[in-house]
């Protein structure tokens, strides 16, 4: 009996603690919309994924692959992030450009997302600019592992 | 001896050496480009300079001889301050594309520079165009731009090969390295030591070219296996992405300066001909066509085929193949095993048949240890297919030559008269299949010991890479297969590394006595 009532004291609190959050965020909504400036903002329920949120300007997101004006890949085998890659997912292969200035170019990029971290080291580390991570994309998950290896198409697409 | 002060520390030197070798030996490295042991000093990139007190300039290390008392700075202000100065100038003109260069990471322009340098370019003029990309000889590509003119090609063609097919062309800011006439190609059996000689990435190798970055690799001594020169050389291998799998696990091959043998120097076929390493090779135990991982199982089955015939009194129809390919310690084990222990009837050599050699290096013996056969007492006997045809109930075959001395259908039609065939083998060949057991073995590279060279150096190796797949040492084996048969086990017992084994031969053969290191 005395555990019964236990329960309901409970949902009593819950309550409580939902009507002070309403109360609450309801108070400092009315402080903004007459125009009184406060420090804390009342909260706000984002209907994602129904409604996309934007991420930060700085989040390190999806990586992509920056071209050239010829539309070549920026590119140059120099591996530098394949080597700073905390994980080890990063894998280039490399080949002969015609040109001789430009002498090396990707065959093949590998990024393997299901062992990146996100760390964002390759982006530091590129000395020709050539991989970002600032695609906003973060909605990375996939029904199969290999479609998580992304290739140079991909990246540049 | 002569007593010298480097940077304020008491040193006795040699009467006679440079300051470069005193302060080297001292454990003070001094940077240089253009100074190689192999030539005499040149002076040309000014990156030496240290101070000596009393001289009222600063002189260059690699040609200033030793005299008694002298006091030598090579870290001061002044001497740092001139390198950096040297090193604005060599930048100044230097293309700066390491990311594409395949020298970076061994550059001694990128040490020098995180060592003295760490400025910014001053230079805002346009920099000097040159020839990129050239094609210097088979092996070779030359690139102006990155060239910091130390001439040590100019001199390795000259001095070394003698083609002096290089020079050094115009004056001042636009001097460059160049072949005499245009398109000229370095076309000798050395080419590949110009690429190993540039301190930087002015020639680099195209068999290396884009495949990797250096410093991926790792790097095991080992000797070069394929001739009987037995050059020393580094194995430089990929150790691997966790992820993805590489097509092969050595890269490159450089030579290691070993005065008796080789010198700084190695010939193109032992630097590009590293492919057997990863492709063709034997992996695994076939038993009768079947794959079976257990070492120990397959021993115990190739010693119960002997010991069957040994109990029959058939010892005298086991035949033997052997090969130069083998170490000394194996050749010596094989001695012990086959013919003072068993004593089996025939003992023939297979090897690669000679070809032609040159008068550098390259010897015509294409396997490395036919010296250390002949001072242990073996003789190179052909293999006689007669007796293999009607004498023999267990062949007993080491190395991969064998199927090439003789035709297949010939090979094959001895196979079907000889009761047991055992082949052990690094590589994979046509035979592997035809064998009732084929035991996989590691390449020179991959195992411990010691070979003697055509001029009877001996030099020890130790392991530049992991053995492949299941492959086993054949001196291992050769101690497993002699504790197997159990004809004198104690033996056997102590002989457990290549080391034991070669104590063991320096008691025995006074060959290898006089030669212990």
């Amino acid at each position: 009996m005395i555990k019964q009532f236990g329960y309901f004291l409970e949902i009593v609190k819950g309550s409580l603690i939902t009507t002070r959050h309403f109360v609450v965020n309801m108070f400092f909504h009315i402080l903004n919309l007459v125009g009184i400036k406060t420090k804390r903002k009342g909260a706000v329920t984002r209907q994602y994924p129904e409604a996309p949120i934007e991420v930060a300007r700085r989040h390190r997101s999806l990586h992509r692959l920056m071209l050239r004006e010829d539309g070549k890949p920026r590119c140059v085998v120099c591996m530098l992030c394949a080597t700073v890659c905390p994980s080890e997912c990063i894998f280039i292969e490399a080949t002969e450009d015609p040109d001789p200035e430009i002498q090396k170019y990707p065959s093949n990029f590998i990024i393997d997302l299901n062992r990146c971290c996100f760390c964002g080291f390759c982006v530091e580390a590129c000395p020709e600019d050539a991989i970002r991570m600032d695609t906003g994309e973060v909605e990375l998950a996939r029904y199969s592992r290999g479609d998580l290896v992304y290739d140079l198409e991909k990246l540049t697409g | 001896m002569v007593k010298i002060y480097i940077n304020d520390r008491e040193i006795e030197v040699k009467e006679g050496t440079t300051v470069f070798h005193a302060a080297l030996d001292a454990g003070i490295p001094i940077p240089h480009f253009c100074y190689h042991p192999a030539f005499a000093p040149e002076g040309t990139c000014r990156m030496c300079l240290v101070e000596v007190e009393g001289m009222p300039k600063l002189e260059l290390a690699c040609s200033l001889q030793i005299r008694e008392g002298m006091k030598i700075f090579t870290q001061n202000e002044r001497v740092r301050e001139a390198r950096r100065g040297v090193l604005e100038f060599l930048l100044a003109e230097h293309p700066l594309d390491c990311p594409i260069c395949d020298q970076a990471g061994d550059c001694k322009l990128q040490d020098y520079y995180e060592e003295y340098g760490l400025f910014d370019s001053r230079f805002s003029e346009v920099k000097d165009k040159r020839g990129k990309k050239i094609r210097l000889g088979k092996y070779l590509l030359h690139d102006q731009e990155r060239c910091v003119l130390c001439r040590r090609c100019v001199r390795f063609l000259r001095e070394v090969t003698g083609t002096g097919e290089m020079g050094v062309f115009e004056r001042g800011g636009h001097t460059k390295v160049d072949t005499y006439e245009e398109g000229q190609q370095v076309d000798n059996n050395y080419s590949g030591n110009l690429a190993q000689l540039c301190p930087v990435g002015a020639i680099t190798d195209t068999d290396f070219r884009f495949q990797t970055r250096s410093w991926f690799l790792e790097a095991g001594e080992s000797i070069c296996p394929l001739c009987s020169r037995g050059c020393r050389i580094t194995i430089q291998a990929h150790r691997g992405f966790a992820r993805f799998k590489l097509p092969k696990r050595v890269y490159r091959i450089k030579a290691v300066d070993d005065p008796l043998v080789n010198g700084p120097w190695i010939c193109d076929k032992g630097r590009y001909g590293y492919s057997y390493l990863d492709e063709n090779r034997a992996t695994r135990i076939l038993k009768k066509g079947e794959s079976s991982p257990d070492w120990q199982e397959a021993i115990d089955w190739l010693s119960a085929s002997i010991l069957r015939l040994k109990h029959r009194n058939r010892l005298e129809r086991v035949s033997v193949v052997l090969s130069s390919r083998l170490s000394n310690e194996e050749l010596f084990l094989a001695k012990k095993l086959f013919k003072d222990d068993l004593g089996v009837g025939r003992v023939f050599f297979a090897d690669a048949p000679p070809e032609e050699g040159d008068d550098m290096l390259l010897t015509p013996d294409r396997v490395p240890n036919t010296r250390g056969a002949r001072e242990l007492g073996w003789e190179d006997v052909p293999v006689d297919m007669e007796a293999l045809n009607r004498e023999t109930d267990l062949l007993l075959m080491f190395g991969p030559d064998f199927e090439n001395a003789h035709s297949l259908s010939d090979i094959l039609g001895c196979f079907e008269q000889i009761e047991t065939t055992v082949l052990l083998t690094p590589f994979d060949g046509s035979l592997s299949s035809q064998v009732d057991l084929l035991l996989p073995t590691t390449p020179v590279a991959e195992k411990a010991g010691s070979l003697t060279n055509i001029d009877g150096v001996l030099r020890n190796f130790q392991p530049a890479l992991p053995a492949l797949g299941h492959s086993r040492a054949e001196w291992s084996l050769l101690i497993d297969l002699g504790k197997a048969l159990d004809l004198r086990f104690q033996y056997y017992s102590r002989l457990s590394s290549p080391e034991a084994v070669f104590q063991e031969m320096t008691g025995e053969i006074p060959f290898f006595e006089k030669n212990v290191e």
